[in-house]
């Protein structure tokens, strides 16, 4: 049984060693959230709230390519990308996907009344201090972060435009054929 | 009034990054009546009017505000 | 064998058969209904349409359908169209002053007073009107705004203006950059804009005697504009936008049908002459808006100030309020319009025929000096939720009721006989409009 902190120790040290195949410097994503010490944040720390409960058990998602997605209820492509995102789980939830989206409305029953329209399938978390945008360093609505199997975050997007979509899902392929 | 103009916007630009909000903290700034084009339609009827009774026209433009996405 | 055979082909024809059936009732099921269909044409497309109605206190009324669509293009830019059409009838000043005697006017495509159909008479004390006005317009705009970067954004689109007498072509082009985390955007406009005019019974000649009908031709005129603009995010529920404009007109900028009376020393019409204004105009605006949101309301304060080499300034300021119910699906927006302008160094309500005369002069009642006031309210109601199927997030129905009345205040006390009558009767009209987004 691991402790938090030997998780976040662990990661920590897997963080500071560059990725297999890319130079020290990285990819200017990489490098930006490298600069912000934020890969490390999220293999380590991952306290956001779902319906309460902290999620701390990193062991679940290690492993999986994650798209951490920042959404809210009152931003258009937000909505746009979500069929998208419905569409991205069902193709590649077997090979490794996990979807998490954050939800950043600063108030609760407008997301509410939207995740009733829309019932996603994947995950949704809260984040109504915006803490995590803010540490996460989140520019523009919506923003997606793609997690490789390591957890380190390999690209960064800001908006999702109606052709986005086919990009994204190219870089999604290729951190699923990654061991 | 050129002068005036560089000025004016120089301190204003310069007193802009200390103001605004986080790009997730635009939930009012989105909404259609906070929106310079929210109000579309009418806009264009009464500029119509007010240009055909009156000797003064236009001044407005709509970029900027909203929601801030993409 | 053979009724196995048989048995087997009776077999193979049957499945055959409710094979055939079930696709057809496939084929049945994903047969598209009619708004099914118009669903689906208009899913990109966001579309706002309005019909207003204006009337005139015993003047001018007009109808004018508008619609509007919008579309977000693959890269995140987005094309918008739009198309109006107008048709207006009824009463427009000519120019002329009201008189002790009644007078006999010729309608623009009069060639002489001879053709009884093409004058009007028009009584004692009253402001001379042509009661023969009609005109139809039809007048459309596209805009293509593409991204440069995440932060710029170009536009470029035109419009255009047709008249029978009147056509008019404008390009514009403008550029938009944001900064601190868009926070601030700077944008730039241009535009350029040609009118090409066919006046009705042609282009008179300025100045010259009304009823010497010295008229043939078309004129036309340009313009250029430059608009430079600053909006800032405030706060959460603070936004300003502050903008400067410059705008040059140069040409022929005659209302070809205006005309100004000529009166002796007694205050009595002794002739009409038409009117003239200088052949360009450069004009300077300013413009302020902030818009402040609640939960449940809005503000949105504008102000602007206009100066012209024409002498004319302006001062205008318009509140708009808006109140949404509790389910924030209706809201009401009542307004508040007040502007005020002086009057054109050229503008002349008569010409006193004994005095020294400037190159320039017009009786136009838009070149006075006047103060009006609109008040408007505005009811909406969001259709999402009522209309199943056909509704989308932005389908909503609206109402629009305003109130314009212009007053000319101070105008010159008229000599003679003209003192005691009514020379600037000013304006009142209603706007009533509704529409439907989808």
């Amino acid at each position: 049984m691991r402790s938090e902190n030997g998780l976040l120790d662990a990661a920590k040290r897997r963080c500071d060693q560059p990725p297999d195949g890319q130079d020290a410097v990285g990819s200017a994503p990489v490098r930006i959230m490298r600069n912000l010490g934020l890969l490390c944040v999220f293999a380590g720390a991952f306290g956001l709230t779902a319906h309460g409960a902290e999620i701390s058990d990193l062991g679940a998602l290690h492993g999986r390519v994650v798209y951490l997605d920042f959404w809210a209820s009152w931003c258009a492509p937000c909505r746009q990308s979500f069929p998208w995102m419905e569409g991205m789980k069902k193709q590649y939830e077997a090979k490794g996907l996990t979807i998490i989206a954050v939800n950043l409305d600063q108030e609760r029953a407008e997301a509410d009344a939207f995740l009733r329209r829309f019932h996603p399938g994947f995950e949704i978390k809260f984040d109504p201090q915006g803490l995590w945008a803010a540490r996460f360093g989140v520019q523009g609505m919506p923003t997606s972060i793609l997690i490789d199997r390591h957890g380190v975050a390999r690209f960064t997007h800001i908006g999702f435009r109606p052709n986005d979509g086919s990009t994204y899902e190219r870089q999604l392929e290729q951190l699923l054929a990654e061991p | 009034m050129i002068g005036c103009v560089i000025a004016l916007s120089t301190v204003f630009c310069s007193a802009c990054s200390s103001l605004g909000v986080k790009p997730w903290q635009r939930e009012l700034l989105s909404r259609q009546d906070m929106r310079l084009d929210g109000n579309g339609l009418d806009d264009a009827i009464d500029d119509h009017v007010y240009f055909s009774k009156e000797a003064s026209s236009g001044g407005r433009s709509f970029a900027g505000g909203g929601c801030g996405c993409n | 064998m053979q009724l196995e055979a048989d048995t087997a082909g009776l077999r193979r024809r049957l499945i055959a058969a409710s094979c055939a059936l079930l696709s057809a009732a496939t084929a049945r099921s994903e047969e598209t209904s009619v708004p099914e269909k118009l669903g689906r044409l208009l899913e990109n497309w966001q579309i706002q349409s309005a019909v207003a109605y204006y009337h005139e206190d015993g003047r001018i009324q007009a109808i004018e359908p508008v619609v509007s669509a919008a579309r977000e293009t693959s890269d995140g830019g987005k094309i918008d169209l739009n198309f109006t059409f107008d048709s207006l009838s009824g009463s427009s000043p000519n120019g002329a002053s009201p008189s002790r005697a009644a007078q006999t006017f010729a309608s623009p495509s009069a060639k002489s007073f001879d053709a009884a159909r093409h004058t009007y008479t028009v009584g004692p004390g009253r402001l001379p009107v042509d009661p023969n006005y009609s005109d139809a317009r039809a007048a459309g705009g596209a805009n293509w705004t593409f991204n440069l970067s995440r932060l710029t954004q170009a536009t470029v689109g035109g419009k255009f203006s047709y008249e029978d007498d009147f056509y008019s072509a404008t390009v514009n082009a403008s550029i938009d950059h944001s900064f601190n985390d868009k926070n601030t955007t700077v944008s730039l406009g241009v535009s350029s804009e040609n009118d090409f005019l066919q006046p009705i019974g042609g282009a008179p000649v300025p100045l010259s005697d009304y009823t010497l009908f010295e008229k043939g031709g078309h004129k036309s005129k340009r313009g250029e504009g430059l608009l430079l603009g600053l909006t800032q995010v405030m706060t959460r529920s603070w936004l300003t936008q502050a903008n400067v404009s410059l705008d040059r007109f140069s040409g022929y900028l005659n209302d070809p049908y205006k005309i100004i009376s000529v009166i002796d020393g007694t205050g009595n019409p002794v002739s009409y002459v038409y009117e003239n204004r200088p052949d360009s105009r450069t004009r300077r605006s300013a413009y302020l808006e902030n818009r402040v949101a609640w939960q449940r309301s809005s503000v949105a304060l504008s102000l602007r100030y206009m100066t012209d080499t024409w002498g004319v300034r302006s001062d205008t300021a318009q509140v708009r309020l808006r109140w949404w119910n509790a389910a924030r699906d209706q809201y009401l927006e009542p307004s508040v319009r007040w502007y005020r302008q002086s009057a054109a160094d050229f503008y002349r309500p008569w010409i006193v025929n004994n005095e020294a005369q400037g190159p320039d002069a017009s009786a136009d009642s838009r070149l006075a000096a006047f103060h009006a006031l609109t008040y408007g309210v505005k009811y909406g109601i969001k259709l999402n939720d009522r209309l199943g199927w056909f509704a989308r997030e932005g389908t909503e129905f609206n109402l629009r009721l305003e109130y314009y009345q212009q007053t000319i205040q101070d105008g010159p006390a008229g000599p003679g006989a003209l003192s005691g009558l009514n020379l600037y009767p000013g304006l009142k009209a209603i706007l009533f409009q509704f529409g439907f987004s989808y």
